[in-house]
Order: structure tokens, then sequence, then C-alpha cells
């Protein structure tokens, strides 16, 4: 199945002028109605957690309400709604997009992708024993650089039934497992896209299901200590990173939200086909990143004399 | 006991020192006047780059925490610069998933710390006002 990968994530929350000017100051625009976009049309929408227009919550109470995937064409969205309604009920809303639950409660929707093409450089770089990916007399260093999310990358679901879950996505929606922690859960990759992972799944107690975190893809490592440096500068809670991990390769930056759960800005994911073979380990601080650095106030040391002392 | 030594010339000495305990020390935070009522403040007194603990008032109660939650040791609460509380000022919340705290006691009662608690602060205030917290349990093996 064409499934691209996520479109749009929806939350239904407290407090929505937090909430709303998090998104802002994280880099995403607002285009009105509650939406917030990256560059490739991928969003976060923000309503109020009673609003009438959103999926139920969880029982646990967690703020996502609901994931909708973009997929490639009618075909697809038809092979998925004779899949799922086989056993579930599948609503078709006016925009035509399909509404139906997972196996493990959360709300899916699936929609022809609003991913627009976006024709940017990635970050290059210059190293010796390679071709100079910068033209000459290009400077790679901007402090007024003001980087964007590019596309809504993956979500992390906290799931009481990890076996469950997965057997949902790879056998009814055609995910598959690049990668895995045992003690944990499987990243999955859908058929759309060869992006390490797009979801992934780690096995807690049942009350707290929900969203673990989300998070958008930057046009490099750069713009994640970029971005990340900016959103520490605006009073956001630095949460974990700036590291990079080992499965999927991805550098990561994880803030606290008010969202409920945690908000990521990540670059530079490996991308696999069918030919890769799942690894497999016990996640722990040495498996799950090959450094972690912690933001610290900016400081610089000199020659001379010491500082006059203030 | 009085600490001896050797001098470089193999002599052995002995000396009484006068020794003074950094970490035992108090550091002056901000004034009382700092902290309205129902509110929280973060502060870095070791210059980590993130605040390290958080004080809290509400009514005649003042807390001081490590911005450490017992979920995931190591993890900080606020979702933003001194967005300790939930939104009615009721409970110190971690934004991390959710969990909830008693201000009084620093007790966790509910999400996934449930029973636990945070780590509390020695407070001192000075005659004309001014808040201190005690260093000494700030920098332990939690270092973030
Ligand atoms: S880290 Fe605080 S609730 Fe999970
Ligand atoms: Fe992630």
């Amino acid at each position: 199945m064409n499934i691209i990968g996520p479109d749009a994530l929806v939350f239904g929350v407290e407090n929505v002028k937090d909430c709303e000017q998090y998104l802002i100051d994280y880099g995403l625009d607002s285009v009105g109605d509650g939406r917030f976009e990256a560059l490739d049309g991928t969003s976060i929408v923000v309503l109020p957690k009673d609003d009438a227009s959103l999926p139920p919550a969880l029982p646990t109470g967690n703020m996502l309400r609901k994931t909708i995937y973009g997929v490639a064409d009618q075909n697809t969205l038809d092979a998925i709604a004779g899949e799922l309604g086989t056993d579930r009920e599948v609503k078709v809303l006016d925009d035509g997009s399909l509404v139906a639950n997972d196996d493990l409660g959360f709300t899916l929707g699936f929609q022809i992708t609003v991913r627009k093409a976006i024709d940017l450089p990635a970050e290059t770089v210059n190293a010796p024993g390679a071709a100079p990916q910068r033209p000459v007399n290009v400077a790679a260093a901007d402090p007024d650089a003001a980087p964007k999310p590019r596309s809504l990358s993956h979500v992390v679901y906290f799931v009481p039934d990890v076996a469950k879950g997965e057997a949902f996505y790879t056998q009814r929606l055609g995910f598959r497992c690049t990668d895995r922690f045992t003690n944990a859960g499987p990243f999955l990759r859908p058929a759309g896209t060869q992006d390490h992972h797009t979801l992934f799944m780690i096995q807690t107690p049942p009350f707290l299901q929900g969203c673990e975190h989300f998070t958008f893809h930057m046009g490099g490592p750069s713009e994640v200590m970029q971005a990340g440096t900016r959103f520490v500068e605006k009073g956001y809670e630095s949460f974990w990173g700036p590291g990079r991990h080992i499965f999927g390769s991805n550098w990561f930056w994880y803030f606290n939200s008010p969202f409920g759960c945690h908000v990521e800005y990540d670059a530079d994911m490996d991308i696999h086909d069918d030919e890769w073979t799942a690894r497999e380990a016990l996640s722990s601080e040495d498996t799950s990143q090959i450094f972690l650095f912690q933001h610290r106030d900016k400081w610089f040391p000199s020659g001379g004399p010491p500082p006059a002392k203030e | 006991m009085v600490p001896q030594w050797w001098s470089t010339t193999g002599e052995r000495i002995t000396k009484q020192f006068n020794v003074i305990v950094l970490t035992n020390s108090f550091k002056k935070l901000c004034h009382i006047d700092d902290l309205k009522d129902g509110t929280a403040l973060g502060f870095d007194p070791l210059a980590k780059g993130q605040d390290t603990l958080f004080v809290v008032r509400q009514g005649p109660v003042l807390r001081s925490y490590k911005n450490d939650c017992p979920h995931w040791p190591g993890s900080p609460m606020a979702w933003r610069k001194n967005a300790y509380l939930t939104s009615d000022g009721a409970h110190i919340a971690c934004h991390g998933h959710g969990a909830r705290f008693d201000i009084e006691s620093g007790l966790c009662i509910s999400g996934p710390c449930d029973g636990q608690s945070l780590q509390s602060l020695e407070l001192k205030v000075d005659e004309s006002g001014y808040l201190y917290v005690r260093l000494e349990h700030l920098s332990g093996k939690t270092d973030i």
C-alpha cells in the first residue's frame, strides 16, 4: 500500500494559545483553522480539546486525537478502505479522506497526500578527499539563518501491546520493520517512503498510551542545532539532545511541550528499501545514540588578561 | 580528625585546616516578592545552561525541588521557562508525560511515577526577604 507517511497530527489541547505560540516558535507557519505547516505542507493541527470535530480522546486523555496519513492516490485509499473495512468501521469524510481506528485505539485518517514537492538544498559539507559540496566563496555559517522544519518526519506512540500494534501496521497497512529495540518496539516504514521510520512504538503500561513525540525533518545537523538553540533562547526546555541516533542515524534534539509529549527536530535520516535486514538491540544509552551533547549558554575563551569582573 | 601529609622535603607535617565546604553553602536565588503566589520560578545556580531547580509558592507554602522528574531521572519538567505548574496552578506538572505532583510534599499523585517524590531542596529566607537554596543536594548524580 502506497502510504507515504504522516501528513498531519491533530491535537485537542487545553491551552490553545500556548500550543499555537509553541509551534510558531518551533518554526511552523500558521495557515488558519488551527493548522501549522512545514515547508512541504505537512502539519500539526491544534484545536481546543472539546472541539466537536475532534475524534474522541484515548482513555488516557493523551492530547493526540488523530494521525492522518498521506497516501499516493485514490487507488491506495480504496485499497485501505477495502482492507480495513473487513473488520472495522471505515468512515469516508466529505473531503474524501478515510477515518478508522488501528488495533490499539488510535484514530487514523488517510488522505491523498498534501505533501508538496520542495526543492531545497541539503546542508553541504566540504571534506578532504571528497569533491567540495559548497562552491568556492560560499560561507556556510549564517548567524541570522532561521531554519524551517521541512516535513513531518515521524510520530512515536507509547502503546500497551507492541506486538499487536506491529501486526496491524505491517499486516494490514504494509509497513515494514526497519530496526527493533527488543525491550521497546519496532521502527516502522510504510511502503511509500524510504525513510528509516515514520512510526516507532514503545511498550508501556496502558495508562501511558498516546503520543510520546513527533518531529519534523530539518535540512541537516546544523539546522537541528541552530533551530534548537533558537528554541532554547526563546525559553523552551530541552529534554534530550542534541545528539545522533544509531538506528536511523538521524540527528535529534527533543524538547518538552504543552502537548503532553515531546517535540523533536531531526535531520539526515537513513533511507532503506526492501533489501534491508532489520537490526535488533536492547535499547540503552549506548544503543540509542552515538553521542549526546547538552546545550550550554554561549561562552567563548580568548587570549589576553582575564576579563574584568562585573 | 587532624589531616597529615608529607612536605616536599620529606618531613611530616600536621596542620589544622580551616575547611570551607563550598557545596554545603546556600545560594541566593531571588527576592521573595519576585515569586508571585501560585507561580513557580526556575533557577540555574550552577550555570549549567538549563534550570536545575525551581521554587514554587502557593499561599504560605514555599517549596523548592530539583527540576528532575522521578519518572525518568534526568528529565526536566517545565515545557517553557518557569512553566512547572498545571494551568490551574493546583499541582506541579511534568510536561514529559504528564505526571502531577502535590506542591507541598512533592509527592506524585498521578502519572507514570505515582507514589514517588520530587527531590526537595532546603530553602532559607533572610531578614530582607531574599531567598536562598542549599546547594548540597543539587550537584548529585543527576547532572542535568
Ligand atoms: S519524564 Fe516526567 S512524566 Fe515522564
Ligand atoms: Fe524521534
